[in-house]
C-alpha cells in the first residue's frame, strides 16, 4: 500500500513468510531491483521479495536505512551523491559491525543483495568469501567451504602445472 | 507478482548436483564471488574442485570477469646482473591508496629477454619489442607468447579489436619497400603488389591473411607520434604535423579502417600525452622544462571543442635530489596516465619513479631504479584467444616466460 507519510512516499515489502515491512520509498530504492520495479509502476500494492525471509528482510532494510543518502532523500538521484569523508569513514565502521553475523546469515544476505541488486551490500557481504578463496591454501579454502576435492591426485598436479605461476 | 526467471534460473543451476559452495546458489558464486576474483586466485581455485575449474573455464565467465578488472599503467623494468640485463618484468601500477609502495609495483609477469619493451596494449594483450626490431605478443596473465615473425622491422603504431570480424590487428608502418625489407621478411614477399611501398599496414592476427596496405598521407609522422589512444573505435596519435604546417591529432576508424585529422587543443606544448578521462579524450602538454602541465579535455568530440581543464605545477623541489646542484638544467620523464577517474603523473628522474597527484602534491616515491612508466594500460585478461595457437612459435607457460 503505498501512502504518504509526512511527505515521503511509503512502499510495503511482504517476505514469503507473511511479514510486511513499510519504508520510505527512498530506502527500498537503494535496491535497484526494486527501483526498476517502482520506475515500471509496477510497485502499487505491497512487493513480495521472493526468498528473503522475514529475518532477513528485515537486516537488508536496516542496511538500506544506513546507506541511503541523507540528502534530498527523495529525489531519484539521491543514490549517487558522494557522501563526506567523515560519513564514509562512519559508515565503514558501521559495516564492520553490521557483517559481524554467521556463515548462513551472510549467506542468505549473499543472495538478498544479489536478488534485490543492492550493490553495496553485495560488495560488503561477498568479500569475506572472496578473501577465503585468495588468501588460502586449497586444502583450506576446501575446508572452510566445505566443499570435497574430486580430482585424482594426478590431475590436480596438472592443472597447478597449467596455472603454475598463480601458485607461486 | 510472479518470481523473476534469475531466481528459478538459481534454483535449477543447484538441483541434483553439487553445490560449487553449500549454502549458494551456483549462479550467485560465480556471478557474485568467483567473478570478482583477481586473476591468480581465479587461475589457483581451478584446483578446487571439477566444477569450479568449468565454471571458471567458460568464455562467458572470463569475459565478465575480465570486463571487472581495473586498467592499471604499465611499467616495465629490467632484473640486472652486473651490466648484463637478465630478464624484463611487466608491472601495473597498482595506484589504490593505502597500498604500501612495494605492494603498488607487483610484476604480473617476467620475460627471460634482455631489451624487450612494451610498445602496444588492448584487452588484457601486450605487444612487445625486442632489441627494437622483433615483435612478439603475448598475454602476461595467461602466459601466452607468440613471436610475430612476419612484421619485423615495422614501427608498431596500434593494436585494436576489429569489431566486424572479431579479430586482433596490428596497425604497423614501414619505412621500407618489400624489396629493402625482404632479407628480413619470412617467408614469400607478404606485400603483394601494388602495395609494394612505404606506409602503413594491417595485419589480422591469427587470420592467415598476408599484410593489408592501408593509405595515409601521413603515414610518416605517425611513426614519430607517440603512443596511440583507443577511444570510440578509433586510434589516436598526437602530435601529428600535417601537409599544411598545422599540428594535428591523427584519428584510425578501426571499424572501417580510414585516417582522418582531428583538431588539437589551440596551445600544445612539448612532450605531451593522450588518454581516456571521464568519458572524454584527454590531452596532457608540458611546458620545455617539464614543470608545468596542462591538461585539455575534449568536451565535444563531433565538434572538436577542447577545453582546458587544469594546470598542474609539479612539486620540483620535492622531486630534485639533494646532490643535485641548482644551477645546472634538469631532465626529468614525465608521463600523464589515467587511473580511476583521476590522472596520474609519473615522473621518472635519477633512479626512481615519482606519482604526482592532479594537485601536484608528491603522492609517492618508488624506489625502483630500472622501473619506467609507459602510456600503455593493463586491463587483465583470463581470455584465451584463438589467434595465438595459430602463430607460429606459440608458447604457453613456458620461456620467455620465467
Amino acid at each position: 500500500m503505498a501512502t504518504r507519510e509526512a511527505g515521503k512516499k511509503m512502499i510495503m515489502l511482504k517476505s514469503p513468510d507473511g511479514m510486511e515491512f513499510e519504508v520510505e520509498e527512498a530506502v527500498a530504492m537503494e535496491s535497484q531491483t526494486i527501483r526498476k520495479m517502482i520506475e515500471d509502476d509496477c510497485a502499487d500494492t505491497a512487493i513480495l521479495i521472493p526468498n528473503i525471509n522475514s529475518k532477513i528482510l528485515s537486516r537488508v532494510i536496516e542496511y538500506c536505512n544506513k546507506h541511503v543518502p541523507t540528502t534530498g532523500a527523495t529525489g531519484a538521484a539521491a543514490s549517487d551523491t558522494v557522501a563526506p569523508a567523515a560519513l564514509a569513514e562512519d559508515l565503514k565502521i558501521w559495516d564492520a559491525e553490521f557483517i559481524k553475523v554467521n556463515r548462513a546469515t551472510r549467506f542468505n544476505l549473499i543472495q538478498a543483495a544479489s536478488y534485490l541488486n543492492i550493490k553495496g551490500l553485495l560488495d560488503l557481504t561477498s568479500q569475506t568469501t572472496i578473501d577465503t578463496i585468495s588468501d588460502n591454501s586449497l586444502e583450506e579454502i576446501r575446508s572452510f567451504l566445505s566443499t570435497k576435492n574430486d580430482y585424482l591426485p594426478e590431475e590436480e598436479q596438472t592443472i597447478r602445472r597449467e596455472n603454475q605461476w598463480a601458485f607461486q | 507478482m510472479s518470481s523473476p526467471p534469475a531466481t528459478t534460473v538459481a534454483e535449477a543451476a543447484t538441483a541434483g548436483a553439487t553445490p560449487l559452495i553449500g549454502g549458494l546458489p551456483d549462479e550467485v558464486v560465480i556471478w557474485e564471488i568467483l567473478v570478482r576474483l583477481d586473476p591468480k586466485s581465479l587461475l589457483r581455485c581451478r584446483a578446487v574442485r571439477r566444477s569450479w575449474r568449468r565454471a571458471t573455464s567458460a568464455r562467458g565467465f572470463l569475459l565478465a570477469h575480465h570486463a571487472r578488472q581495473p586498467a592499471h599503467p604499465v611499467l616495465y623494468g629490467y632484473s640486472c646482473v652486473g651490466n648484463d640485463v637478465m630478464s624484463l618484468s611487466i608491472i601495473p601500477l597498482d595506484h589504490r591508496s593505502g597500498l604500501a609502495a612495494d605492494d603498488q609495483l607487483q610484476p604480473v609477469a617476467r620475460l627471460g629477454h634482455a631489451l624487450v619493451r612494451p610498445e602496444a596494449s588492448c584487452d588484457g594483450l601486450l605487444v612487445l619489442s625486442i632489441l627494437g626490431t622483433y615483435f612478439a605478443i603475448c598475454n602476461p596473465t595467461t602466459r601466452q607468447y607468440a613471436p610475430l615473425r612476419m612484421i619485423s622491422e615495422f614501427s608498431i603504431l596500434g593494436m585494436y579489436p576489429h569489431r566486424p570480424t572479431g579479430e586482433y590487428r596490428l596497425l604497423m608502418h614501414s619505412s621500407k619497400t618489400a624489396k629493402q625489407a625482404s632479407s628480413v621478411l619470412f617467408g614469400p614477399c607478404t606485400r603483394p603488389s601494388p602495395e609494394n611501398q612505404v606506409g602503413c599496414y594491417v595485419l589480422a592476427l591469427g587470420s592467415g591473411q598476408l599484410l593489408r596496405y592501408i593509405e595515409c598521407a601521413d603515414a610518416k609522422e605517425l611513426k614519430l607520434s607517440n603512443n596511440s589512444v583507443l577511444f570510440r573505435g578509433c586510434l589516436h596519435w598526437y602530435p601529428v604535423r600535417h601537409g599544411s604546417g598545422n599540428i594535428m591529432i591523427m584519428v584510425f576508424d578501426t571499424t572501417a579502417e580510414s585516417f582522418r585529422l582531428m583538431r588539437a587543443p589551440v596551445f600544445p606544448g612539448g612532450c605531451d600525452d593522450l588518454f581516456e578521462m571521464d568519458g572524454m579524450l584527454g590531452m596532457s602538454s608540458s611546458n620545455k622544462a617539464k614543470t608545468i602541465i596542462r591538461i585539455w579535455v575534449l568536451r565535444d568530440y563531433e565538434s572538436e571543442d577542447w577545453i582546458l581543464k587544469c594546470k598542474i605545477k609539479l612539486p620540483v623541489m620535492e622531486i630534485r635530489v639533494p646532490w643535485d646542484s641548482h644551477d645546472h638544467e634538469i631532465f626529468w620523464d614525465v608521463v600523464v596516465v589515467p587511473g580511476d577517474g583521476e590522472l596520474l603523473v609519473l615522473v621518472k628522474y635519477v633512479g626512481r619513479l615519482l606519482q604526482v597527484d592532479m594537485d601536484g602534491k608528491l603522492v609517492t616515491t618508488f624506489h625502483h631504479k630500472g622501473v619506467r612508466p609507459t602510456q600503455l594500460q593493463l586491463k587483465q585478461s583470463l581470455v584465451r584467444h584463438a589467434f595465438f595457437p595459430s602463430l607460429e612459435g606459440y608458447v604457453v607457460n613456458n620461456w620467455p616466460f620465467i
